[in-house]
């Protein structure tokens, strides 16, 4: 690390000490029991983060073909999945099994993060053994603490758990209720919140509507399934409005979400990354999607995001946030480098001698003081209010 | 003080008859003028007498002398307990999250919540360096600056003035509370808002840490309103410089004032986070914890 510090010397001292001193730490930590099952819960690769993967395996450039046979493949796979994996009743091996199947729900490529965790969770319920509530309670803990641990980098997924186990704690309170009942009841819930987050899509883009005007221009950063629906609805109820797609570099989002928007035929015109600022005048406002909302009313999106926020700032360009309600997250990061970091491998195309250190971080914070407003299932929030939500969900 | 009133509750006895909740009460008023008279009330306290006051007033009557006395007192017990002690050691718990190694932490005057927090996050073994910011005319800052040192933190001293010349080292300011106002500001030692104004202009994050019963529900914007005066011969002096008391004759002149102020009001723009016992939040969210849990939570 650099020290700007005046009193370099005394930072150097400490520096050599740390070196000697300190244990390597892992990222990732196991939650089974037994050591032979350790290995296999770790997550193989945890330099990479497996959610940025993901999306980038979903957003990539493909053909349309490729994609509809792909989608196709994946469709079969969960239900295949499922009749396996409940044939497998220790416990560990039940702790195997969620992250499998959370893995197979997430291959989906418009199913949401939390909405494939909570679908997780629900088969651990659907194929647990418990008899109380309490008991079906700790194993559920434990399902959604290997999940979180398995990628700690996404927050959606965190929240998505977080979200469900505080439905479950709600529940069990009511000790009235016989537990089967019970246990219906939190399926359903579970089977409800993919419809939930799915009208959740429909309501914001509702909400979105009345801030896209006739002729304007809209600026997009990174391919978000919300903004999607949001020009999607907007150029189906006739509106006139061009958009500006950025690269998204490495990703190619940019390119994926042109492809799109010229099926819709909006019209749509590439940027670089670096030319954002070299457009931003002809821009009336600027879209994005969110990875997490935090507590401070901030965003983590895409890496991209805190520039293009800058940059509107500075020229009086409204920043606008769809994201969905199950997205706010308890985190409070203070700047960049406050999060747990998620890399992703950038191909330049050409090879680059090791020497050369590459900043490979697949996201950044935006801070609320650039963001004018979020649309959210809520309603159209302004930043602050994201955490009078959250302490009134977590009360 | 909660202590003190401890004890007089244990002493105190019923006159005959008169009913306890109402005698109570009243002696309680006259304690609490005559501390007013020593010293005006800090914000905290006067939350925590509206709480004793309004758990008095919540007695049953069937209950007799000493049933009441016990519960009263182990009203307060758990008052201090939960509000003061466990409250501080969440702050605690959450802060130490926020210090990664390596980092450079500024703090100004001497809050015992901030110096929990260091020393906490020296004994799991982050590697940190502490600046402790000082001032005229209490210089409090050296009594934490004495206890980090002896628990083995390096530390910097310097005084308030040298503030925007150490502020490009640091990375983070922890600084204490007495009260956090509705609209978020914060209120708290004279000399506060300045080094949080620097640390915004230098982009440094600012962490108040401050126990959830010292909100209040009042709004302030400047802080020369219900503030407190302290002594003002404490400026005019500066122990064992004879030769630069210029002041001495102060008061025989007739157009100079001596302002000692002891508390400022800091804006919310200049705070990052508030980290109190309920986790971490945004300034702007300080009314509604107020709101969400003062009726029921925040004083029982």
């Amino acid at each position: 690390m650099w020290y700007r510090s005046a009193s370099f010397i005394l930072d150097k001292q400490q520096e050599e000490n740390d070196a000697e001193g300190k244990p390597e730490s892992r990222l990732l930590s196991t939650a089974s029991p037994s050591s032979s099952m350790a290995d296999t819960l770790q997550n193989p690769n945890p330099q990479i983060s497996a959610y940025y993967q993901t999306r980038a395996a979903h957003h990539g450039v493909v053909t349309t073909d490729w994609l509809a046979q792909a989608q196709a493949a994946v469709g079969r796979d969960p239900d295949d999945g499922v009749s396996e994996i409940s044939i497998i009743s220790t416990d560990s091996g039940k702790q195997l099994s969620v992250i499998d199947e959370f893995n197979n729900w997430r291959k989906q490529p418009d199913l949401a993060e939390a909405v494939a965790a909570i679908r997780a969770l629900a088969w651990v319920i659907r194929s647990s053994e418990a008899t109380t509530m309490m008991e079906l309670e700790i194993e559920l803990k434990k399902a959604s603490d290997s999940l979180k641990s398995w990628d700690t980098t996404s927050i959606s997924l965190t929240a998505g758990c977080d979200l469900f186990m505080r439905y479950v704690t709600r529940t069990s309170a009511l000790e009235y209720e016989d537990f089967n009942s019970a246990k219906s009841r939190l399926l359903e819930r579970a089977e409800k919140f993919g419809e939930i987050s799915y009208k959740a899509r429909k309501i914001i883009a509702m909400l979105s509507q009345d801030f896209i005007f006739d002729g304007c221009t809209i600026l997009v950063h990174g391919f978000s399934r919300v903004v999607l629906e949001v020009l999607k609805t907007a150029s189906q109820s006739r509106k006139l409005f061009r958009v500006l797609c950025t690269e998204g570099r490495p990703d190619r989002t940019g390119l994926r979400l042109s492809n799109e928007l010229a099926k819709l035929d909006v019209p749509v015109k590439l940027l670089i990354d670096s030319a954002v600022a070299y457009s931003m005048d002809e821009v009336d406002m600027i879209f994005v999607g969110a990875d997490g909302v935090v507590e401070s009313g901030g965003i983590i999106n895409m890496m991209g995001t805190y520039q293009i926020a800058l940059v509107a700032k500075s020229m009086n360009k409204p920043v606008y946030v769809a994201a969905e309600s199950y997205k706010f997250a308890r985190l409070y990061p203070l700047d960049q480098k406050d999060m747990v970091p998620a890399l992703r491998p950038i191909d330049f195309g050409v090879p680059i001698p090791s020497k050369v250190e590459v900043e490979t971080s697949a996201r950044d914070y935006t801070p609320p003081q650039y963001l004018t407003l979020l649309f959210t299932d809520l309603g159209v929030l302004t930043p602050s209010v994201v955490s009078d939500e959250l302490i009134q969900l977590y009360l | 003080m909660l202590e003190a009133f401890q004890e007089s509750i244990k002493d105190y006895s019923t006159p005959p008859e008169k009913a306890l909740i109402r005698d109570l009460t009243a002696k309680i008023n006259c304690y609490v003028s005559f501390l007013i008279e020593c010293r005006p009330l800090s914000i905290s306290m006067g939350n925590a007498i509206r709480f004793l006051k309004t758990r008095i007033v919540k007695l049953p009557l069937t209950l007799s002398e000493s049933e009441a006395k016990a519960t009263l007192l182990s009203d307060i017990d758990r008052f201090i307990n939960e509000k003061i002690i466990l409250a501080d050691k969440v702050i605690v718990r959450h802060a130490v999250t926020k210090i990664r190694d390596g980092d450079v932490l500024l703090t100004y005057g001497s809050s015992s919540a901030v110096e929990m927090i260091c020393l906490h996050a020296h004994d799991i073994g982050k590697q940190f360096r502490v600046v402790v910011v000082d001032s005229r005319p209490k210089l409090e800052g050296r009594l934490l600056l004495h206890r980090l040192v002896r628990k083995g933190i390096t530390c910097t001293y310097t005084h308030i003035n040298a503030v925007s010349y150490i502020m490009h080292e640091v990375n983070r300011v922890f600084l204490g509370a007495s009260s956090v106002l509705s609209n978020g500001t914060v209120y708290s030692r004279v000399g506060t808002a300045c080094v949080a104004m620097v640390a915004h202009q230098f982009h440094v994050p600012v962490l108040i840490c401050c126990e959830a019963y010292k909100f209040y529900e009042r709004v302030q914007l400047d802080s020369i309103c219900s503030n407190e005066l302290g002594d003002p011969d404490a400026i005019s002096k500066v122990p064992g410089r004879k030769e630069i008391n210029y002041l001495d004759d102060w008061a025989n002149r007739e157009n100079l004032q001596l302002l000692n102020l002891i508390y400022d009001a800091t804006p919310s723009d200049y705070v990052s986070m508030i980290i109190t016992d309920y986790g971490m939040i945004p300034p702007t969210s300080v009314p509604v914890i107020v709101r969400e849990y003062r009726k029921e939570h925040l004083w029982i």
